[in-house]
């Protein structure tokens, strides 16, 4: 489990070098990848959550903090959640479900590629959700900002 | 409140340099919201609150509410992920009030971005291949696994970088890397048969899923920009599938 949580850091880092990520965003970027899919290895091996949960929380971790490295660096979010969530996509399941329909086994084929789909959407909804909620807390910011001026005035 | 030198440009001046910035992100794989956002900060920094901006993945409006607008508009052609230029024009475009440049020194600079030479191949094949190497042992593979991830990656990538000048469509770019990862996969379990094929092409493939369009598809929806939003997811679904096909084609062949 920490031979694969590190590897999933190199992993993020070369991605982040793909991906032209400035020089010193890499290293925190790489944290990112490395938290998110320790979060989610840890839930699926050590807890047994499915896999849908684990991939969900993995990425409510990974967005969290790459939201916040984009505070504490000042930079766009992307830098840190792009290469930061690649290690929980789903490419097993989607290879594994292309091969079953490959060799005419198509009810496990079509119940995996439904997996590798739900695991997608997990992602998905947990960026949403985080990025959802990094912008009401932006707005709730400047609101308390406006109150206290107008206050003051 | 903008500095004289921004205050001092003509509208037609400002304009060009909004649109410069947003054609810089959207070219280099930014998210539709910051694209518009960046426009219309720069816009409005010289007073020009009237100012809407559109934008999808492959056309920027720029244009005025009222009948004596100017209308700028871009068609984007050729995109690529470049992480550096959106953070150096995101930082570019919120210390514009205080930047003291004039209007050709701050042209000078995004055209300076937009010629930006390509760093050399290597680089890229070099990352993709660790890249790969390392998910196909994050996904529980062992040594053979990871030098055979590593191998096709490297061979896929090389290959894309050397046709590259021809400019394929994505599409059929990673067709074509989907296909050669799985021959180089097939190859290597000929030469080690209990190298585990599908941990080595789950790794191999990992540096072409769409993660990029299909985070910022999620983001633009998020936004509240349904049509960037359709655009992009549909495009990561499109890249899928021509993965998968690339994959399919020469597996089929080998089962066969």
């Amino acid at each position: 489990m920490i031979i694969k949580i590190i590897f999933a850091f190199i992993a993020t880092v070369a991605f982040g070098k793909l991906f032209y990520a400035p020089q010193k965003d890499l290293w925190p970027a790489g944290i990112v990848g490395a938290v998110g899919f320790g979060v989610y290895i840890y839930f699926m091996e050590a807890l047994g959550y499915s896999s849908m949960l684990s991939n969900f929380m993995g990425t409510i971790a990974l967005a969290v903090l790459s939201e916040y490295f984009a505070r504490q660096f000042k930079e766009p979010v992307t830098v840190f959640s792009v290469p930061g969530f690649i290690p929980l996509v789903p490419g097993l399941p989607l290879y594994r479900a292309m091969n079953l329909i490959l060799l005419n086994d198509y009810t496990q084929g079509l119940a995996t590629f439904v997996d590798a789909c739900l695991d997608a959407m997990a992602i998905a909804l947990g960026i949403l959700l985080v990025s959802g909620l990094a912008k009401v807390f932006k707005t709730s910011k400047t609101i308390i900002e406006e109150k206290r001026q107008e206050a003051g005035e | 409140m903008a500095s004289a030198e921004i205050m001092a440009m003509t509208k037609e001046e400002v304009l060009e340099v909004a649109l410069t910035a947003g054609k810089l992100l959207l070219c280099n794989g930014a998210e539709t919201y910051r694209v518009e956002d960046t426009m219309l900060r720069i816009c409005a920094l010289r007073g020009m609150h009237t100012v809407s901006a559109f934008c999808t993945p492959s056309v920027i409006l720029l244009s005025d509410e009222s009948l004596l607008g100017f209308s700028r508009m871009y068609r984007v052609t050729n995109r690529t992920v470049d992480l550096n230029i959106i953070s150096e024009i995101n930082d570019f475009s919120f210390n514009l009030a205080n930047n003291h440049q004039t209007y050709q020194e701050i042209m000078a600079f995004l055209n300076q971005k937009i010629n930006k030479k390509a760093r050399p191949a290597w680089v890229d094949v070099f990352c993709s291949a660790i890249a790969g190497g390392c998910f196909a042992v994050v996904l529980g593979g062992g040594v053979k696994e990871f030098v055979a991830a590593l191998l096709g990656s490297f061979l896929s990538m090389a290959f894309l970088k050397a046709m590259s000048a021809f400019k394929p469509s994505s599409f059929w770019s990673t067709t074509m890397a989907g296909g050669i990862i799985c021959a180089v996969t097939l190859g290597c379990k000929a030469l080690a048969p209990d190298t585990s094929m599908e941990l080595t092409i789950a790794g191999g493939i990992m540096p072409y899923l769409p993660g990029m369009a299909f985070t910022n598809g999620l983001r633009d929806y998020i936004a509240g920009d349904l049509i960037s939003g359709n655009s992009r997811v549909g495009e990561a679904v499109f890249l899928v599938g021509g993965l998968v096909i690339g994959i399919a084609t020469v597996l089929g062949i080998f089962y066969h």
